[in-house]
């Protein structure tokens, strides 16, 4: 055991007094039995047992594996390849991000109002379904609903034109055999999801997800929409905020690593005013920026919908155009000016738009 | 602070032990700093026996000096310089990353930090042919972007590999996690390494700031112990195995709006050598980043170069 005290994850007091009585290194405590710990730094017995509970875990073979097994790369290419990606059926979007929403990583989705990011995250859920012989990953979604966006007979609808898609596609019998199994039912039946209503929850929600996901294996995505909702609302402490949000990001990268999810994160968009000029930015802050992997941003061109990717590991920065149908978020026309009927957005559950459409100004 | 301990050197055993204790003398310094004639009388041991234990523990636990000129030789003899692969960021550094200090990037998402440790990683591996040890905090290590960096320097398959067996990930998302890891690095990870053939010449951490960030400020109280133990881990390693360390940084805006490199006052004095990248603006989704370095013991501070930071594609 190489680790010095003050390294260790106790609490301050604890350790304090722990250095204080003259114990540099966590060998020095590991053979104490918790009486004579007790009686020699002056701590209380349940203390003591937690400190050498603590110190007995870390030398269990999977904790010190954690920290200490090193993968090449090699090893991590073999895994990454393995591990595949989410489909968006926008097949622009799919070539700019490498064929998908990548599992294992946090992406985060930014947009002004009606733009289409709870959309996409629906489609998602439904994507994430798709049946391995299809090229999909055939794993269930966690969607955690902050906004109370979350619209079930979208979803339906999606998830039809999904079973459509796939039946158009299906060749050899193992395809057809799985779409017997795909049906509207069963997609709805594997999405599973929450709703929260205000940051703690949502704090609450994210400490217990390593345990939901140990539960359910078979889950491969988990969407937050959106992380900005909460947050942005009645929050005093601006700091206290920028804080609670770097921890939320670093779990939920733990998350996704450990697990083998993609996370979907979405966040608004908020004004910057600077030399006289306004630009819409993302929200959260400038902190925040470096908390998701990859960044998408959606943004409106006039009547065109178009997406960017702001920030990647592995992929050049782009810009694509998309539009939404009733079959969901699909690829734009290739038209050089979508006109009214192209890009027509009608759902049969009613016009749940944020955006003024053709059909209301026309 | 040691504490004393039975057998720590010939002559301590137990009474002794007890006895210097009801003096409270419990580690090494109580006892050095006491004087032997009093504490004979106090604790009615020996004399002799007090000043021979003295004379052991000093000789144990002292520091021993050394002199400029053998530093200097050191130096000149351990240091290597290791190039980015990257001519103009390696003017910028003053031909390259040194082994035995820190490097820091910084800049805003998307200025392409990750990029940089990238490129740093794979030309150390494949040009000069050396272990690279990066730890990933973010999750933004995408070996698929290593191979493709390494695709576009050389086609032969084998090669290709080689280098990417040379870079070993080791991701960590807390900070507790972090000085484990650095902790066992430090005690055995790199020997280990080193004796696969091939000496580990750098090791990056990406980022830093991801891990402490959310530790400092507001009413906690242990965030700026971890970042100084975290800054003193690293100039550890780097001083003891003769390595390069090179981290990454976020930004935060100072009084003037002017962007400047995260994590505070203390974490500044940790990195030699930090170097702030920035996107230009206006440019729309162009490539080109400009490199500004903010301090340096080698060279004039503000020197700024332009990059294009896809040149392998």
């Amino acid at each position: 055991m190489h680790r010095t005290v003050p390294s260790l994850p106790l609490a301050p007091s604890v350790k304090v007094k722990l250095i204080n009585a003259g114990f540099q290194v966590a060998s020095d405590l590991i053979d104490m039995r918790p009486l004579q710990l007790c009686k020699e730094v002056g701590i209380s017995q349940q203390e003591a047992v937690e400190v050498l509970q603590m110190l007995r875990d870390d030398g269990q073979p999977h904790q010190q594996r954690a920290a200490t097994e090193s993968l090449t790369a090699l090893d991590l290419l073999h895994q990454e390849q393995a591990l595949g990606s989410i489909v968006t059926f926008c097949s622009a979007l799919d070539d700019a991000l490498g064929g998908g929403l990548p599992v294992g990583k946090t992406t985060e989705i930014c947009g002004a109002p009606g733009v289409g990011k709870t959309q996409l995250c629906m489609q998602l859920a439904v994507d994430v379904q798709i049946p391995v012989c299809f090229g999909g990953l055939g794993g269930k979604a966690l969607y955690i609903d902050t906004e109370g966006s979350f619209l079930v007979q979208r979803v339906a609808d999606m998830a039809e034109a999904a079973v459509q898609h796939c039946t158009l596609l299906a060749e050899d019998t193992e395809q057809r055999q799985a779409l017997e199994e795909l049906t509207v039912e069963k997609i709805l039946s594997n999405i599973f999801l929450v709703r929260c209503h205000d940051y703690v929850e949502l704090l609450a929600e994210v400490y217990l997800l390593p345990d939901f996901l140990s539960e359910h294996p078979e889950v491969r995505l988990v969407v937050i929409d959106s992380i900005a909702f909460p947050f942005r609302h009645d929050f005093e402490d601006l700091s206290q905020r920028t804080r609670l949000l770097n921890g939320l990001a670093q779990q939920l990268i733990q998350l996704a690593t450990q697990h083998s999810v993609a996370v979907v994160l979405t966040n608004q968009m908020t004004t910057r005013v600077s030399n006289g000029q306004s630009k819409l930015v993302p929200a959260l802050g400038e902190s925040w920026g470096h908390a998701a992997t990859q960044r998408l941003i959606l943004h409106w061109e006039g009547l065109r919908r178009l997406a960017s990717l702001y920030k990647s590991p592995s992929q050049m920065e782009a810009t694509i155009q998309y539009q939404i149908t009733v079959q969901g978020f699909r690829d734009a026309p290739d038209e050089p000016r979508p006109t009214p009927a192209t890009s027509a957005v009608s759902s049969p559950s009613g016009n749940h738009s944020k955006h003024p459409r053709m059909e209301d100004r026309s | 602070m040691v504490i004393l301990r039975e057998g720590i050197c010939p002559g301590v055993n137990e009474e002794f032990i007890k006895a210097l204790q009801s003096e409270d003398i419990k580690t090494v310094e109580d006892f050095v700093s006491c004087n032997p004639e009093e504490l004979a009388q106090k604790c009615s041991l020996s004399y002799k026996a007090l000043v021979a234990v003295r004379r052991v523990l000093l000789a144990q636990y002292t520091a021993f000096p050394v002199s400029g000129a053998d530093l200097y030789e050191e130096l000149l003899s351990s240091t290597a310089i290791l190039s980015t692969g990257n001519p103009s960021l390696d003017k910028l550094l003053d031909s390259g990353l040194y082994t035995g200090e820190i490097t820091e990037l910084a800049g805003s998402p998307g200025s392409g930090k990750t990029q940089v440790c990238f490129s740093v990683a794979v030309n150390i591996s494949h040009q000069l042919k050396q272990t690279v040890f990066y730890i990933d905090t973010k999750g933004g290590m995408c070996a698929n972007r290593l191979l493709q960096m390494l695709q576009s320097k050389t086609p032969n398959m084998e090669e290709q590999m080689e280098a990417l067996q040379k870079i070993k990930v080791l991701r960590v998302f807390d900070v507790f996690s972090l000085l484990a890891c650095l902790q066992n690095l430090r005690s055995n990870g790199l020997q280990k390494a080193s004796v696969g053939g091939g000496s580990v010449k750098a090791l990056m951490v990406d980022s830093v700031s991801a891990v402490l960030s959310s530790m400092l400020g507001g009413k906690q109280n242990e965030g700026m112990s971890l970042l100084m133990q975290v800054a003193g881990e690293l100039k550890m390693i780097a001083k003891d195995f003769n390595i390069a360390v090179l981290v990454t940084n976020h930004v935060t805006k100072d009084g003037n709006g002017h962007l400047k490199a995260g994590l505070g006052q203390s974490w500044s004095h940790g990195p030699r050598t930090r170097v702030l990248l920035q996107r230009i603006e206006g440019a729309g989704t162009s490539s080109l980043r400009t490199a500004t370095l903010t301090k340096s013991s080698r060279q004039i501070t503000g020197f700024e170069e332009r990059n294009d930071l896809i040149m392998d594609k």
